[in-house]
């Protein structure tokens, strides 16, 4: 028996699929900003030594994305590495295509780490516009001028009262990953802050 | 009619006139104006009654320190604000306020006569001294002092703006724009340094507002408008006008209050908060806070008509109001004069200069008498004249020490008194930090002492005193702050100034009287709360030499004002009263706010429905869509019930239960915490966090587990299932997810960090859907699936992978109810069709959801603990008799081995939990009830133990209950008995905790 129970969460396709925020209109815009939760989008988590070059290299390979560094992200066609702390990585990509990426780094990397489908665990919520800084402002204490936050940049920081991971897709364009049962009071956090000055 | 409107000249404009209310009379003044200069024009003398006294009180500042024009403003309840400062507020259109003070109303006080006939009698502590007996009446007592005193009202309705908070992270926060502020900002901003600058006033300018220097050969507020507009054109730069730092916390982090709208109206314009609250984390704090100027200390110096002198500059020069007619003015200093200069200039009547110097000749005293002004030295006021406006004032020629007065007194007649005793350096801000201000000769003033933080002082604040000192300290502190957050110092660029030779300020503070102060008429030191110097030597004489006791005696510097005038005069009068000097006596120390704050402000969007987050399952429109309850478990909003149309809960209750027993019921479970955990030795490290053996459970198999704190205390529970040979997922209780997440992280990296394993919080990803019941079985195959159901290959703690209804999931036949279950785990994004597929198979069942209350009850008859119910931190495994959930014999220790085996947890003696049976089975006894061994013993009795849960089970057609017994476990059939706090006496005989289906027949078919 292999060391890890695998685990497809989409082998059948078709089922319908409820986001964390399918109850909701899933858009909102004001004059300076708008606001739209994302698909369904595949998330492993990914814990291991970040210093074993092994583990480097198998991470390259699958991925097709180097390791990120330090409160960076790092792409490729197939995937989108985050950097979430020195040993634990977030792998955004096709709900299709994760299990199969899953599989292959098993297969390439044998040493110690923890690969974790945690799909259904997170929902990505995109603010943009040119008030998008501001309603960031208003919301979580982490820094987010561009010259310390520039584009490429994540950090997991508190959120109003509970916590998002926060990355910046362009200059007007911020992404905030929202924990499934959390989404819908961030959601209504940022409508309400987006609506006033 | 503004009487006291000048016809030209200020910064107000007079295309703009503005109509508003003041204790309910009407009147008008114009855009520019304060609150305070409008009621000044309009020739309005009585503001406000005291607090203590009730003496009539006028305006006699013209900022942050005033202490009697503090009203409430408000058109309507719900836009009701207390303690605005007249002197702050910017007037509008319509502006509506009251004086807070005043009862019952501000031109008849009851109070004021109260405090006429006999304010001898009342000292300090006079309140507490006369009002202590009897002690249970102070209540009383307070509750009508508090009315009498009134110190402004609460809104009753429901505030109509709304505010907000802004995070910022600044190299430079610059607090103060004047002068030296600017230029600080200045200096920051051309270094390319990250820059706020923030100024409570309506502009920026600080004393260049109202002063006659110039800068570059121009009047001030030309240098003023040029920094200010280089300023607004930088883009890291944010300048926040009508905004005070109103506290100093601790790591450079800085609260700004933002009054965005208040200058506007009422209300807030739509799509904008009233006020902002500015989270500034700042490398750099630059203080450039000012002073407040201290008036002096004399008889009568509140009767309205006693200004501090700048103040008067101010009304004149900034607002175009020439608050009187004849005015005198008392002075230790040179700086003092402008503000006679501005009155004449402004057509009235200089009576006379009142210098405390005998032997002064400067370029002011030359200036006075080019003007033609009579000036007298080595003199001061000691006394006025006049109850609801100064009619005259006393003039005495002042012995070489200051300490007596020479001669008879002259009185002058007048009707406007100002005077200067110097100035105090505004520290506040400085002391939030924990820092003790330092004396200054020189200034006579206290300056910020040695501090911990980065924070950098410059201007007045810094002891500078003379304008091109205060402009050089605001560029080497900037140049400072900057060099050391890594940008390179700017050139200097100073504008040209004229200095001139200034004459030493002579300290003094209290002006000597011809009667001892005790006997003399009151002498005010701190008017917000009616302290006169007579109190403060009377604090001394009764033994209060500590300067921190005579304030808190004489209530000194409290409240909202926070000693801003008062501070200096009240240490001075001490120090003297003392026999020592105002170093040795040292000074208190300032709180946040530095001016009160709206507490709309501190809320910001955390009120209302984002109050709190409510956490929500994939399932929860399908609950909301059947009309569940919803109970708060832990942030997640839980079904509690599915009542039907009508049904009381009770009724509710009794058919989810019954459903579940004897068909199926369903439970949203998702909430549960369940932590993925993987790596070669999960399995160890597993065993080391639970009391129980972990070695042997192979994969496909679940164990239920309770994990302890060192002291051998259970903190929570949960079933463990094993994945796979190094993968694990562990469930918790929904309020303990994180905890114990963060516990094994804890543990892992400060204990056994060799292990290797990650733990994962997989908590949001699974919806868990519960299905119990004799029928589970045949519903979870009606929906089709591809796992096995039989009883022989899915046996009882077995979990095993597949599809449901076509979608993937994992199966945990684990028992919660004491029935056949099913815990259906698919990714929370199916879980909506899952639980419709569940709905429409479970229909010839009768299928049934549940919520959280049913889940108690089944729960609790099968004798299942709740941890954080049935536990308290207090409760160890053998004292629920889970001893079975224990292995003392693990190869490695567990955290809570030791602990248990303290002589406290292995004591006779210890309360232990077991069934309780009322012996009236219709009686729910109340969970928390005590138990006592003997219903006649006389109080106190002894307490035996607590009920921790409690119940009316459907199933049973009778109460039950269980909890806590000392040596419960071997006084099975005793009765004891409950007093319940309506004098019942309830008896109740103790029994199992399991009520049904001891044998475990029901879960195991």
């Amino acid at each position: 028996m292999s060391n890890v129970i695998a685990f497809d969460p989409c082998a059948l396709l078709g089922t319908p699929v409820q986001t964390p925020l399918a109850h909701r209109v899933r858009s909102a815009s004001s004059p300076e900003v708008t606001l739209a939760e994302a698909e369904l989008t595949g998330l492993l988590v990914l814990r291991g030594d970040a210093t074993d070059a092994d583990f480097q290299a198998a991470v390259a390979e699958v991925f097709g994305a180097p390791l990120p560094k330090r409160l960076s992200t790092t792409e490729s066609t197939q995937a989108r590495l985050l950097w979430l702390g020195p040993d634990e990585f977030w792998i955004w990509c096709e709900v299709t295509a994760l299990f199969t990426l899953e599989q292959s780094f098993r297969a390439r990397f044998a040493g110690h780490c923890a690969l974790v489908n945690n799909t259904g665990g997170f929902t990505r919520i995109t603010v943009q516009g040119a008030a998008a800084q501001t309603v960031l402002m208003k919301s979580v204490p982490y820094p987010v001028y561009a010259d310390v936050f520039p584009v490429g940049k994540v950090v997991a920081t508190v959120f109003a009262k509970t916590q998002a991971v926060i990355c910046r897709r362009g200059e007007q364009h911020w992404e905030v990953v929202a924990r499934r049962s959390f989404a819908d009071y961030i959601w209504r956090w940022l409508v309400d802050a987006m609506s006033t000055r | 009619m503004q009487k006291n409107r000048l016809s030209s000249g200020g910064a107000i404009d007079r295309s703009k006139p503005l109509t508003f209310y003041f204790a309910g009379r009407t009147f008008s003044g114009y855009a520019g104006d304060t609150l305070a200069s409008a009621l000044l024009a309009n020739g309005v003398d009585v503001v406000a009654r005291s607090f203590k006294y009730g003496r009539p009180r006028g305006v006699m500042s013209a900022g942050a320190e005033e202490p009697n024009a503090i009203v409430q403003l408000g058109a309507t309840e719900a836009t009701q604000t207390p303690n605005v400062r007249a002197t702050q507020q910017a007037l509008f259109a319509g502006l509506v306020s009251h004086p807070t003070n005043g009862w019952p109303s501000i031109r008849f006080d009851l109070k004021g006569l109260i405090g006429s006939l006999f304010g001898r009698f009342m000292p300090p502590g006079f309140y507490y001294k006369t009002f202590m007996f009897p002690q249970s009446l102070w209540m009383f007592y307070e509750r009508h002092i508090r009315r009498a005193a009134g110190l402004g009202q609460s809104p009753i309705a429901p505030d109509s703006d709304t505010y907000d908070h802004l995070h910022h992270h600044v190299d430079v926060l610059v607090v103060g724009a004047g002068p030296a502020g600017l230029m600080a900002a200045l200096t920051a901003a051309r270094a390319g340094a990250r820059v706020i600058v923030v100024d409570e006033q309506e502009a920026f300018g600080g004393s260049l507002l109202c002063s006659q220097a110039r800068l570059n050969d121009e009047v001030g507020s030309v240098w003023v408008q040029q920094v200010v507009q280089t300023l607004a054109a930088e883009d890291r730069v944010l300048m926040l006008p009508r905004t005070t730092a109103n506290g100093y916390h601790d790591h450079n982090f800085v609260t700004l209050h933002e009054r965005r709208t208040d200058h506007l109206g009422d209300q807030a314009p739509a799509g904008m908060t009233r006020q902002r609250m500015h989270r500034v984390r700042a490398e750099w704090v630059i203080l450039c806070t000012g002073a407040h100027e201290r008036p002096l200390v004399f008889a009568h110096n509140d009767v309205p008509g006693c200004f501090v002198a700048r103040s008067l500059s101010t009304y004149v020069r900034r607002y175009a109001v020439a608050p009187g007619e004849r005015l005198v003015l008392s002075t230790n200093n040179d700086y003092a004069y402008q503000s006679a200069f501005d009155w004449q200039d402004a057509g009235r009547t200089v009576v006379a200069i009142v210098d405390a110097r005998a032997e002064v000749v400067g370029v002011w005293q030359q200036a006075a008498e080019r003007r033609g002004l009579r000036l007298i030295k080595g003199a001061a006021v000691t006394e006025v004249k006049g109850a609801r406006r100064v009619r005259a004032a006393a003039i005495a020629m002042l012995s070489p020490d200051q300490r007596a007065v020479v001669g008879a007194l002259t009185w002058l007649d007048c009707d406007t008194v100002a005077t200067s005793g110097g100035w105090s350096p505004a520290v506040h801000l400085s002391c939030h930090t924990g820092s003790r201000p330092v004396w200054h000769e020189q200034l006579q003033g206290f300056v910020p002492g040695p501090t911990h933080e980065q924070v950098l002082s410059a201007g007045i604040l810094s002891g500078q005193s003379s304008l091109p000192h205060c402009l050089k300290s605001g560029y080497q502190a900037a140049v400072q702050a900057v060099t050391a957050a890594g940008y390179a110092a700017p050139d200097e660029v100073q504008p040209t100034v004229q200095e001139w030779a200034e004459q030493p300020m002579l300290p003094l503070f209290a002006v000597p009287h011809p009667k001892p102060k005790s006997r003399a008429p009151k002498q005010f030191v701190d008017w917000q709360n009616d302290v006169t110097a007579d109190a403060i030597e009377l604090a001394t004489r009764e033994g209060f030499t500590a300067i921190e006791h005579v304030k808190r005696y004489t209530a000194l510097g409290f409240g909202t004002d926070q000693g801003k005038l008062s501070n200096i005069n009240g240490m001075a009068i001490a120090a003297q009263a003392l026999g020592q000097t105002i170093a040795e006596t040292g000074t208190t120390v300032f709180r946040p706010n530095y001016t009160p704050i709206t507490f709309g402000a501190i809320v910001g969007r955390h009120c209302g429905d984002l109050f709190e987050p409510k956490r929500f399952t994939a399932l929860h429109p399908w609950h909301v869509a059947q009309g569940a309850e919803f109970e708060n478990v832990g942030q997640w909003m839980r079904p509690w019930y599915f009542p039907k149309p009508g049904e009381s809960m009770q009724a509710a209750l009794a058919r989810e239960c019954l459903a579940t027993r004897n068909s199926v019921g369903v439970l949203d479970a998702s909430t549960l915490g369940k932590i993925d955990i993987q790596g070669p030795d999960a399995r160890e490290f597993i065993g080391r966090v639970y009391t129980n053996a972990w070695a042997k459970l192979a994969p496909g198999r679940c164990r239920y587990g309770l994990m302890c704190g060192e002291d051998g205390m259970i903190f929570d529970d949960g079933v463990t299932a094993c994945l796979s040979e190094q993968h694990f997922q562990m469930s918790t209780t929904t309020g303990g997810a994180a905890r114990v997440l963060e516990w094994l992280e804890l543990y892992h990296q400060t204990e056994w960090p060799q292990l290797q394993v990650y733990f994962n919080s997989v908590t949001d990803h699974w919806a868990s859907i519960s299905v119990a019941g004799p029928n589970s079985r045949k519903v979870l195959q009606a929906m089709g699936t591809d796992i096995d159901l039989s009883a022989e290959n899915f046996k009882f703690m077995d979990w095993r992978q597949g599809q449901i209804a076509g979608v993937p999931c994992r199966i945990f036949r684990i028992s919660f109810t004491g029935e056949l279950q099913f815990e259906i785990n698919v990714p929370a994004h199916y879980a909506v069709t899952v639980w419709e597929q569940l709905f429409a198979a479970g229909a010839a069942f009768n299928i049934t959801p549940y919520g959280t209350e049913t889940m108690h009850i089944l729960r609790a008859e099968k004798g299942f603990i709740i941890a954080g119910q049935d536990t308290d931190g207090s409760v160890h495994p053998y004292d629920l008799g889970m001893g079975w959930a224990v292995s003392m014999n693990k190869p490695y220790s567990f955290i809570g081995k030791r602990g248990l085996q303290r002589a406290d947890c292995v004591r006779p003696e210890r309360k232990q939990w077991v069934g309780l049976k009322t012996l009236d089975p219709q009686v729910v006894l109340p969970e928390g009830a005590q138990a006592v061994a003997d219903p006649q013993q006389a109080k106190p009795m002894t307490l035996l133990g607590h009920i921790t849960s409690s119940y009316y089970s459907a199933f049973l057609g009778r109460s039950f209950a269980q909890g806590f017994i000392k040596n419960g476990l071997e006084r099975m059939g005793e009765t004891v008995y409950y007093p319940l706090t309506n004098g019942q006496m309830v008896a109740a005989e103790i029994c199992s905790p399991v009520f049904v289906d001891l044998q475990g027949d029901r879960q195991n078919v």
